[in-house]
Formats: structure tokens, C-alpha cells, sequence
């Protein structure tokens, strides 16, 4: 079996720091600081996210489950999988152009939005040279962020989300060794 | 008796890094989570406490402040504690920290985005003096329904013609959270305005925590004809004569002589240290 | 020329060093030991694990110590120390059914089945000081042992269908109040285990509420019993179950209002209560609250502070609330301040203050016709 975390406390902390930035800084891509091995299909910097942030307490949907991979996270980090996407606190998107709608996974609730899920998506890559253009808490002024290997019909999907504020579903792109966060609050700008 | 690093065990780590991203992505909505006793009594910064220990790494440079002071006894119990279960480095410049743990404060110095302030909450509820049932004020959020406050600050302006908040003074998140910044000043209240720095709130004792992120829109709460006011001061600091900062007035001999200086020690300091150069 | 205050780590440092003189007391007196708070202040180790969360007796007469006999400190201590503890799993539920009675009483019945057995209890003691030292009596022990199962008296109404019935089939899986934050509305189980952290002395002045009229259920004890149970764990890897020890608990179960309708005759209804070790002051008051906390789910019209499941279940922890109550002691001159701003701004223009000759301030009353002039000024 592949190993982990090297140093489950510290690798964990740093990752987080980095995670926290993304979120609170969207489209603004971050180095992650540590790639522990993973099983195919999850790649390094997801499974990076999946062992800092996951364990018994979290119910986690993987879109491409394996027997090694489930061996893997079950005895790492002690994940609960489901195969109910509405019960999935995370879900690991690996296939993202065939990933499920994003209407199946908990948007929370009024009095209680936090209960929802939050999406880790393998991607081919991002840039933010050019792309889409987005606003909102965390950006100063606009960003630029163009996302490959997202199905046409993703950002659709999330416009209609927007709709449903503060509800929503929270997004994490990775791709090689970065990360790039899209909380809910994250306007796309209409140009 | 070793303890794990910053204290926590990482299971309570976890979920308090879960329930920050959560915070974070529903700008001033208050995160309900399993807060645990520390070794510190609920009610003086169990829940700030327990924010810097999910954050905290050996590379940081903490700052504690209480009152706007390091050297405080609350702020010093506590850089202590942090001392103690994680080693890190601590600091009282401003400038040189990482991460800033707060009571009742904002730093005077403008803050970098490469910093996270985490302020210590009593109360996270701000319509909780007003309803003190949290099944209503959840509903109130909800609904984005604050007319209890506006009712508040309306009946304090036909009362004594002020609004009567001095202090935890109520503001709106991202236009849509009523969210209490925790017991600063309304002095400190602009300072929450499209900051660079993230701002972590966390209440322990309620076992609530919330985030207002870098470059967020916040707006205290007022009404036209009479918009938002921070204090202002007759006199300037009595150490270091600046009369842009928050002054505390030490009562200085038994016939009630009083002075002002800064809150802000660090400001203060620095300021004095310039002079001198 | 005035100098900023500094010195908070002396101050801090001289403080403990004051603390741990006061706590040790006379040097001339022998130093506490555990063994002797185990043993003869039982009752209070036993109130120290209950609240702290924690089945341990010497842990708690630890804390004791350090605390200097401040329950609520102590209970903090092992509170605090519970925090670091590793979390290996959860027991079976404790199967009090089983239990290795020392006492048992009902005062539902005048004999039971198992008998009235008084056991250890100050209840039938006069309360005078015994100023002589307690004399070290012999227990000449019993012929006969305890029936192992003492039936439970509230089976006996049971067997005429006289009691309401709650089938463990119903009960949703607990949620973990040390875990997860309490939200309201809460459930039957998570405000048992809020009740039975919670600070004995609220507990009971809420109790005692409800038996004057404030929600009046008509309360009878009709089991309290005390002994020994076993802690069993099931662990995943073995996939049977484990006796890994025993503990003293305190159960009492009350009978209360019956109550009936839907299509279901009136019955007695329950209310339960469950301590760590001797606890039955504990157990009983949390046993009155805990049924007179099940008005919405009975019907009852809700209007009494301990029907109020958001104040009694806000309000009980003795951690909670001693911190935030003694929270003020903290410096709060930065807000007074701002208070002081503002009240001074408010007072100058309409109540002038003139300081007499004995220091004391004094505001020129205001007449109300002066009062109303300055009402159309403002507006």
C-alpha cells in the first residue's frame, strides 16, 4: 500500500494554509506544499486535499472509485464513503467532463448553509493570463481564470446555483501541483 | 505530559479547518462547531484560541493583544499557552507577525495580506441582546430579516438623538450577513472594510465561527440622516502625540487628573522609536 | 512624566507563585493525598466525574486538590484534561438492568420485589456536626447477597401497560454533545446528556421549580438505585463484545402525569436521570427536568422557565457559564472607554455637571417643560 502524509501534522497544517487562501482569495491559483503518493485516478495534490481535510466524521463521494484507492483513503484517513451524492460532505471529481450535475450535492440549507458539500475537481490545467472574469469578497477589483477539462455545461450549472445565495456548493480545482478555489460568493462577470 | 502540536488533536484540527472554509465562503454567517474546553475558562478566547491552534505552524510569527496591548494579562496567558504546545515564534510588532490573535481590537498598523487576524467573540450573535432565542435568530438570518436593529438604532436616535453602540458596533458582510465584528470600537469598524488581511472570528463558548474575507464589503449599520461616526478625541497620545489612534485615559493621581494614550502599544512604541531615530 | 504600564508577566508569575502558597496552606499540616479525598470525600469525586465528563476517581480527586476544593474548578480541570484525551470508540449502552445493586428504594410501593434496600445514604442520618472523630465502625456483612437482576419497579407498571412505553427501536443514534455544538430544537438524547453534564445547583433549583407550580408534573420516585455496572465495548476488529470494567452509577426513574390520547389509554409517563458514582441529588433533579423538558412532545401547555428547552439546556453548563461570568474580570477599558465617549457627548449639552465642594458631581434637574423644548430641538 502506497504511504501518506509523511508528516500527517505538518503536511496537513500547510496544506490547509494554502487551501484557506485559495478559498479566501478565488481564481487566484496556490502552490501546494506537499504531494503525497496516490492511487490512480486521484492525483497527488487532490489526495493532498482529500487527507487534510477529510476523515470518519465526513462523508466523502469518489466519482471513480477503486478497490486500491478505497484501501487507500479507508486506512490513511479513516473516510466514510457514500454513494448518495446528496450525502457527500466531499466529492472527488476525477472524470470532470462526465461529473454529475451539481444540483445532486447538498446546497445546504437557509437557516444552516454550511451543510454543503464542497467539490475537489481534477482538471487539465488553469491560467490566469486570460479565461473568464470574476468578482466578489476576496478579489480586489476582477480576476481572470480560464479552466480546462470542465464540461461545457458546468458554468451553467453554476449560474443557476447563484440564484439560490448564501446557499451553493464550494468548488476546488487542482491541477499538477496548484489549487484555485471558487467559494459560492464568486461572481462570474458578464462581458 | 506531551501535548500534540498547538494542543488540538488533529481530528478537532479538521473540523475546525472545514468549518473555517465554510465560514470563509459565506462571508459573516456564523459556523456552528464542536468547540472543546481548553485549558483557558470559555468566555476569555477559547474560540480564538482554538482558530490560531487549526492555523498555527512552525513557521509562524504569532502576535497576541488584548485591549490593543501585548502585555496584557489575557495576552500574555495565552501567548504563553501557545508557547508552550507549539513552540512558535512570537512577536509584539505588528509588521513582523504572521498571524495576530485579538481581543477588542484591530492594530492601528495597516495589515498585510500575507496576515490573518483572528479575533477573540463573546457574543457572535449581534441580535442576540435583542432576541435572546438562537431557534428565532437563525430564522432572522435566514431571511435576512434585521429590522430588530434598525429598530434598535432608531429608537436610541429618538432617545437621545445618537445612536447608542459604542462598541460592537453591527455591520453588514458582503450586503447580506448582519454580523457582529466582536466587541472592538466602532472606531475599528472601517478597518473591516475591504481589508487585505483575512479576519477570522471565533466564539467558543457559543461554538460559533465566521470570516470576513480580504477585500470584502462591510458597512456599519446607520441610517442617512445620521450615517456612521468613529470617536474622536480632544487630545492626542501622551507618549508618542499621535492623533490618529485609539487612546485609553489613565487616571493618573487621586484627584482625577487624566491623561490619554495609545491602545495600541505597539503603534505607540513604534512611533516613539521614530521620534528618537 | 507618566510610564506606560508594563510588567503583565511578572504580575502573572508573582500571581501563581501567591496561588501555590495559598494552596498548600500550613506546611505544618500534613498535604492532602489522593487516596484520602478518593475515599473520604466520595461524593464529591463522584459530582467532579460526573460533570467533568469523566469516569475517573483519582483524576477527579486530583482536581479537587488543585482546586482547592472549588467543585466548579475542579470540574474545568478534568473538563480541560478530557480535551486531550484520545477517543478510542463508544460502549455498548450501559445495561443498568444488570446492575450490582448497593441501594435501592421506590417510594411508589411499600415493598417491592428485591426490597427497600437502604444502602449507604445520609437520608435516615439526624444532622448534628459530630464534633468527636468519626468512630471506624465494623458493617457486620449481610448472610444473604443482593439478588443479582432486581427487577425494575416501573416493569411492574409496565406488565399492566399503566406506563408509557419507549422502544429502543425509535431512538435516532445519539449525536455527541462534547462533539458537536447543541442546536435547537434538541432531541430527548442530546438533552439527557446536556442535563447530566450539567451543573448540579441549576439542576436542582430548576427541579424544585417544577414541584411549586412551575409546570407541576406530580413526580413520584419510582426507582433509584445504586451500584455497580459493567462498561462493554464491541471493538470492530474482534466483532464481540469486551467487559472492560465496572463503574458506580446513581439511576433514578420518575413516574409522573399520565397522560393519554390518540388512541392510547392514559398512562404514567417517564422522566430519567443518571449520575456518575453516589449522585442522586443529580439523578433525581435531572430526572424532573428531563420530563418536564418533554412538554411539547406530552402536549403541555409550555409557559415555565424549566419548560424552556433553549434557556434550561443555554444555560446549565457550570463551565460555560462561571467563565463567561467571570469573564468580566478581563480588561475591558478599551470599550468602557468608548462607553464613556459617548455618554459624556450624550450628557454634555442637555445636563450641565457642576462638582460640588465634597467632589461629587451633580447635573442640573431638567424641568419638563425644559424636557420638551429640547424633544422639539432634537427633532
Amino acid at each position: 500500500m502506497l504511504p501518506a502524509f509523511a508528516n500527517p501534522v505538518f503536511d496537513s497544517q500547510r496544506t490547509f494554509r494554502e487551501l484557506l487562501q485559495a478559498m479566501a482569495r478565488p481564481a487566484m491559483p496556490r502552490l501546494l506544499p506537499v504531494l503525497p503518493p496516490s492511487p490512480a485516478p486521484i492525483a497527488p495534490a487532490a489526495m493532498a486535499i482529500l487527507l487534510t481535510l477529510c476523515d470518519a466524521t465526513t462523508c466523502v463521494w469518489l466519482q471513480q472509485p477503486s478497490e486500491e484507492l478505497v484501501r487507500h483513503v479507508r486506512f490513511h484517513a479513516g473516510l466514510r464513503m457514500t454513494e448518495q451524492t446528496h450525502d457527500a460532505d466531499f466529492a472527488m471529481m476525477t472524470d470532470p467532463v462526465s461529473m454529475p450535475s451539481l444540483e445532486r450535492f447538498a446546497h445546504g440549507d437557509l437557516r444552516y448553509p454550511d451543510r454543503s458539500a464542497s467539490l475537489i475537481v481534477q482538471v487539465d490545467s488553469f491560467r490566469t493570463d486570460t479565461g473568464m472574469r470574476f468578482a466578489g469578497p476576496g478579489i480586489r477589483d476582477t480576476q481572470s481564470l480560464a479552466i480546462e477539462g470542465l464540461s461545457q455545461d458546468f458554468w451553467h450549472q453554476r449560474a443557476a446555483l447563484a440564484a439560490q445565495l448564501p446557499l451553493g456548493i464550494d468548488l476546488f480545482f487542482v491541477a499538477a501541483q496548484h489549487v484555485v478555489a471558487l467559494p459560492r460568493t464568486t461572481r462570474l462577470l458578464e462581458d | 505530559m506531551t501535548y500534540n502540536f498547538a494542543f488540538l488533536d488533529e481530528d478537532t484540527k479538521r473540523m475546525l479547518r472545514r468549518a473555517l472554509l465554510k465560514a470563509v465562503a459565506i462571508p459573516g454567517y456564523q459556523v456552528p462547531f464542536g468547540s472543546r474546553e481548553m485549558p483557558l475558562p470559555y468566555g476569555w478566547g477559547t474560540g480564538g484560541i482554538q482558530v490560531t491552534a487549526a492555523l498555527l505552524g512552525p513557521d509562524d510569527v504569532l502576535k497576541v493583544i488584548d485591549q490593543g496591548a501585548d502585555d496584557t494579562t489575557n495576552a500574555v496567558n495565552i501567548r504563553r499557552f501557545f508557547a508552550r504546545v507549539a513552540g512558535v515564534a512570537t512577536t509584539e510588532h505588528t509588521v513582523d507577525a504572521t498571524l495576530i490573535q485579538t481581543r477588542h481590537r484591530i492594530p492601528e498598523t495597516s495589515l498585510r495580506e500575507d496576515q490573518i487576524l483572528v479575533f477573540q467573540v463573546p457574543e457572535p450573535e449581534p441580535l442576540r441582546t435583542l432576541e435572546p432565542r438562537e431557534a428565532e435568530t437563525r430564522t432572522l438570518h435566514a431571511l435576512a430579516d434585521y429590522g430588530l436593529m434598525h429598530v434598535k438604532l432608531y429608537e436610541d436616535i429618538a432617545q437621545y438623538g445618537h445612536i447608542a453602540t459604542s462598541y460592537d458596533y453591527p455591520v453588514l458582510v458582503d450586503g447580506r450577513y448582519l454580523t457582529s465584528p466582536s466587541p472592538i470600537p466602532k472606531f475599528d469598524n472601517p478597518k473591516l472594510d475591504r481589508s487585505p488581511a483575512l479576519m477570522l472570528f471565533g466564539a467558543g463558548r457559543e461554538k460559533r465561527l465566521y470570516a470576513i474575507p480580504p477585500y470584502t464589503h462591510v458597512e456599519s449599520l446607520a441610517f442617512e440622516d445620521h450615517p456612521f461616526e468613529i470617536q474622536r478625541w480632544d487630545h492626542r497620545c501622551e507618549l508618542c502625540g499621535s492623533s490618529e489612534s485609539y487612546l485609553d485615559e489613565v487616571v493618573v493621581d487621586d484627584r482625577g487628573a487624566r491623561l490619554f494614550v495609545c491602545s495600541d502599544t505597539d503603534f505607540c512604541s513604534g512611533r516613539r522609536a521614530q521620534v528618537q531615530a | 512624566m507618566y510610564v506606560a504600564v508594563k510588567g503583565g508577566e511578572q504580575a502573572i508569575a508573582r500571581s501563581l507563585e501567591l496561588l501555590a502558597e495559598a494552596r498548600r496552606g500550613n506546611t505544618a499540616v500534613p498535604e492532602l493525598e489522593l487516596a484520602q479525598i478518593r475515599e473520604q470525600l466520595r461524593l464529591g469525586v463522584a459530582r467532579v466525574m460526573q460533570e467533568g465528563s469523566l469516569y475517573d476517581e483519582d483524576l477527579a480527586a486530583l482536581a479537587i486538590r488543585q482546586a482547592a476544593g472549588d467543585m466548579l474548578e475542579a470540574i474545568f480541570l478534568l473538563r480541560a484534561y478530557r480535551t486531550t484525551l484520545p477517543r478510542f470508540g463508544y460502549t455498548q449502552p450501559l445495561n443498568t438492568s444488570a446492575m450490582r445493586v448497593r441501594r435501592r428504594v421506590s417510594g411508589t410501593f411499600k415493598d417491592i420485589p428485591g426490597g427497600q434496600v437502604l444502602g449507604p445514604t445520609y437520608d435516615y442520618t439526624q444532622r448534628l456536626l459530630e464534633f468527636d472523630a468519626a468512630p471506624t465502625t465494623c458493617v457486620t456483612p449481610f448472610d444473604a447477597p443482593l439478588p443479582p437482576n432486581m427487577p425494575r419497579v416501573l416493569d411492574l407498571l409496565d406488565a399492566e401497560a399503566l406506563i408509557e412505553r419507549i422502544e429502543p427501536g425509535d431512538d435516532p443514534e445519539p449525536i455527541d454533545l462534547t462533539r458537536e455544538p447543541l442546536m435547537f430544537p434538541a432531541d430527548r438524547a442530546t438533552r439527557l446528556q446536556n442535563l447530566s453534564r450539567g451543573d448540579e445547583g441549576f439542576l436542582l433549583s430548576m427541579a424544585y421549580s417544577t414541584q411549586r407550580g412551575y409546570a407541576e408534573s406530580h413526580p413520584f420516585a419510582g426507582e433509584i438505585r445504586m451500584g455497580d455496572v459493567d462498561v462493554v465495548i464491541c471493538p470492530e476488529e474482534l466483532g464481540f463484545p469486551v467487559e472492560i470494567g465496572s463503574i458506580t452509577l446513581t439511576e433514578c426513574q420518575m413516574i409522573n402525569q399520565f397522560h393519554g390520547g390518540n388512541g392510547v389509554p392514559p398512562q404514567f409517563t417517564r422522566g430519567y436521570g443518571l449520575a456518575m458514582g453516589e449522585g442522586e441529588r443529580k439523578a433525581m433533579s435531572m430526572a424532573l427536568v428531563d420530563r418536564t423538558l418533554r412538554c411539547d412532545e406530552l402536549a403541555e401547555t409550555n409557559y415555565a422557565p424549566a419548560q424552556n428547552q433553549e434557556f434550561v439546556l443555554s444555560h446549565s453548563d457550570s463551565v460555560e457559564a462561571s467563565g463567561f461570568v467571570q469573564h468580566l474580570k478581563l480588561p475591558h477599558y478599551v470599550d468602557f472607554q468608548a462607553e464613556l465617549s459617548l455618554l459624556r457627548t450624550l450628557v454634555s449639552t442637555l445636563h450641565p455637571v457642576q462638582q460640588g465642594e465634597d467632589g461629587r458631581g451633580r447635573f442640573e434637574p431638567v424641568s419638563p417643560e425644559k424636557e420638551e423644548q429640547r424633544e422639539v430641538l432634537k427633532s
